[in-house]
């Protein structure tokens, strides 16, 4: 027989009535199952999102010439030298990857016809699908091998427009360093399908030292140098340092920089979910207040008493709060348990949204993935735990400041 | 009897402010309370009873006046002070026994050591002993809402004396039982005053109690009306 505390005095006025309690809990279970999937909805696509955006072009961050943010044309380049890899190598710890990329307009034309098209000209040794994800898109023919200085890849709609099949010859023309006009030839080795229009009907990758040579560039030139960060949340972090190191030699963009409408729209996501969020945790937490203070007015006589017999307001208080802090772990606990099962479902399997989407959605030239999958950051989780304890313990200290400034006279009501 | 008052009250008034009207619930009320005694106070309702147990439990403040709890002036004690000495010098008997349904027999008769910060065994060894002498024995693990209003007053008495208080006040101890229950329970608190010296002050409307205390104490208009030694 061990003597009652006031831990386990909490937890048995807690289960004094059942379904009130019950109910509270599954409202914290209910807010926290919510709070974990939205966020991990949001983490996930976001992160894709920007990975994706990054992989598409211009990496997490893209060192560049100092005008070519606003003027992106091929006579603005950098030039990978000593000054820009001391650089990189300061960042090396948060860095993947770091290569060159020349990136803009060209005009492609066949015998019969001529269309225009964006370019990324890169390294087909350097890189490989994790850092240039449009290559695993390729559905007809291959990858351009390394040392291949006469291949390019094109949009399978742009090909079929340009009414080419796989090692047809095309002409493409581009705007030299010079601002000469300069012609290359290409042989078709492979197709894209991304069913995103922007891509499937007007891009094409090419090697990028035939394009260096044809631009008149040097052996270390290009229009930019993307970086991939290994946490896309610290873009902004690594192209500042990266920024400074460089000085005024060439500026380093984060990616929501120089790709302002993507990150608006994340931006304009995340604000809309971080609201609703916020009403979520103030519904539950009035819900939770609104336990707690029934609770504790409808034992006003209770406390009388326990203050009559020696009890001090202050752990009258601990108590009530103790009762909080109960609700809190059960909160969680459940909130885990129930979270668990659809968040691994989620996050392995996922939805697939495509009847709602009806094919794959661009965003910014980004291409949402139809199938919703989550994927939280362990920090947001912590957060979310976090909030989710400290919004249940706070609804307690009222009603338990309340219990505390009880008179005992008055509750007890003797004759 | 001719010993020192373990209580002395002097010329204490109370006025309640009930919206524009002063209650006056006690007039210049002046009596003593020497140990071991086994009081009454009696008087119609409204005549100050309760205003006067609330006020020497220091569950309320007098409005003039003073009340002397073994040498020290209640009015001169914080808030503090005041719950460590309804702690560790008084202990409460209800009319509605008022104990903790969520804890046990023993746990309710135990908590008041537990607030004193008295050690398990000693708690154990203390509430064992209280149960067994208020005829409880066997029925420490149940809750209240497992006894009877008889079993529960007597839970209520072994928790008012665990703490070994210089006085014990009950507030109409019998009122919630049955004439046989009260017979018990007054049997109980006798021997208990009889054989340990527990100090009780009572309030009651029972002839059957008045006959059994030593001393009756009537109360008018919140004056003491009569003060009867037996």
């Amino acid at each position: 027989m061990s003597g009652p505390n006031v831990a386990t005095l909490a937890w048995r006025n807690l289960w004094r009535n059942r379904r009130r309690t019950l109910l509270t809990l599954g409202s914290i279970v209910f807010g926290v199952f919510l709070a974990v999937v939205f966020t991990a909805m949001q983490d996930k696509n976001w992160k894709d999102m920007i990975d994706l955006a990054a992989r598409l072009g211009g990496g997490h961050v893209s060192l560049q010439h100092p005008e070519y943010l606003d003027k992106p044309t091929l006579t603005r380049t950098v030039v990978r030298g000593e000054a820009l890899e001391a650089a990189l190598e300061s960042e090396a710890r948060r860095i993947q990857h770091a290569v060159d990329r020349v990136i803009g307009p060209t005009m492609l034309a066949t015998a019969g016809e001529t269309f225009s098209a964006a370019f990324i000209a890169f390294d087909p040794e350097a890189e490989d699908e994790t850092t240039l994800s449009i290559l695993e898109a390729i559905d007809e023919g291959s990858a351009l091998e390394p040392g291949d200085r006469n291949g390019v890849i094109l949009g399978h709609r742009l090909a079929s427009n340009l009414g080419m099949e796989l090692g047809d010859k095309v002409v493409y023309t581009l705007t030299d360093k010079h601002g000469e006009i300069v012609s290359g030839l290409a042989r078709l080795r492979g197709t894209l399908r991304t069913n995103a229009p922007t891509v499937d009907g007007g891009f094409c990758l090419l090697p990028i030292d035939t394009v260096r040579d044809l631009l008149g560039y040097g052996e270390d030139e290009a229009t930019l140098v993307a970086v991939f960060v290994e946490d896309q949340r610290r873009s902004a972090g690594v192209a500042g340092r990266l920024g400074r190191e460089l000085g005024g030699t060439a500026a380093a963009v984060p990616w929501n920089t120089s790709q302002p409408q993507l990150a608006a729209f994340i931006a304009l996501k995340v604000g809309g979910a971080v609201i609703m969020e916020i009403l979520i945790a103030i519904l539950v937490a009035a819900g939770i207040f609104n336990t707690m203070f029934v609770s504790v007015m409808e034992r006003l006589r209770e406390f009388g008493i326990m203050l009559a017999i020696g009890w001090s307001p202050g752990r009258l208080f601990r108590m009530i709060m103790m009762e909080s802090a109960w609700l809190a772990v059960l909160g969680l606990a459940g909130a885990f348990l129930i979270t668990l099962g659809p968040y691994l479902y989620l996050s392995s399997t996922g939805l697939d949204m495509t009847a709602i989407y009806g094919g794959t959605v661009e965003v910014a030239g980004v291409g949402l993935d139809p199938v919703l999958k989550v994927g939280i950051f362990p920090r947001n989780a912590v957060l979310i735990a976090l909030f989710a304890v400290l919004a249940t313990i706070a609804s307690g200290i009222y009603p338990a400041w309340r219990a505390g400034r009880v008179q005992p006279v008055e509750t007890i009501k003797v004759v | 009897m001719g010993a020192e008052p373990i209580i002395s009250l002097r010329d204490v008034t109370k006025v309640y402010r009930q919206g524009s009207v002063d209650v006056h619930a006690l007039r210049g009320l002046t009596m003593d309370v020497e140990a071991g005694e086994f009081t009454a106070i009696c008087g119609p309702s409204g005549s100050g009873k309760t205003t006067m147990l609330n006020l020497i439990g220091a569950l309320d403040a007098m409005t003039s006046g003073s009340i002397v709890l073994e040498g020290r002036e209640l009015a001169s004690l914080n808030k503090k002070e005041l719950s460590e000495l309804r702690r560790d010098r008084i202990g409460f008997v209800f009319q509605a026994y008022n104990l903790m349904p969520v804890l046990t027999a023993y746990e309710n008769a135990e908590m008041v050591l537990w607030v004193q910060g008295v050690d398990g065994p000693s708690r154990r060894e203390r509430v064992m002993g209280l149960l067994e002498q208020v005829g409880l024995k066997g029925m420490e693990n149940r809750r209240p809402s497992e006894l009877s209003g008889g079993q529960q007053q007597r839970v209520a008495i072994a928790r008012a004396i665990a703490s070994n208080p210089v006085v014990v006040l009950a507030d109409e101890p019998t009122a919630n039982v049955d004439s046989e229950t009260a017979e018990t329970l007054l049997d109980l608190m006798e021997e208990l005053n009889r054989e340990q010296g527990v100090t009780f002050v009572f309030s009651t409307h029972d002839p059957q109690v008045m006959e059994r205390a030593r001393r009756v104490v009537r109360l008018v208009d919140g004056r003491v009306a009569s003060d009867e030694r037996r």
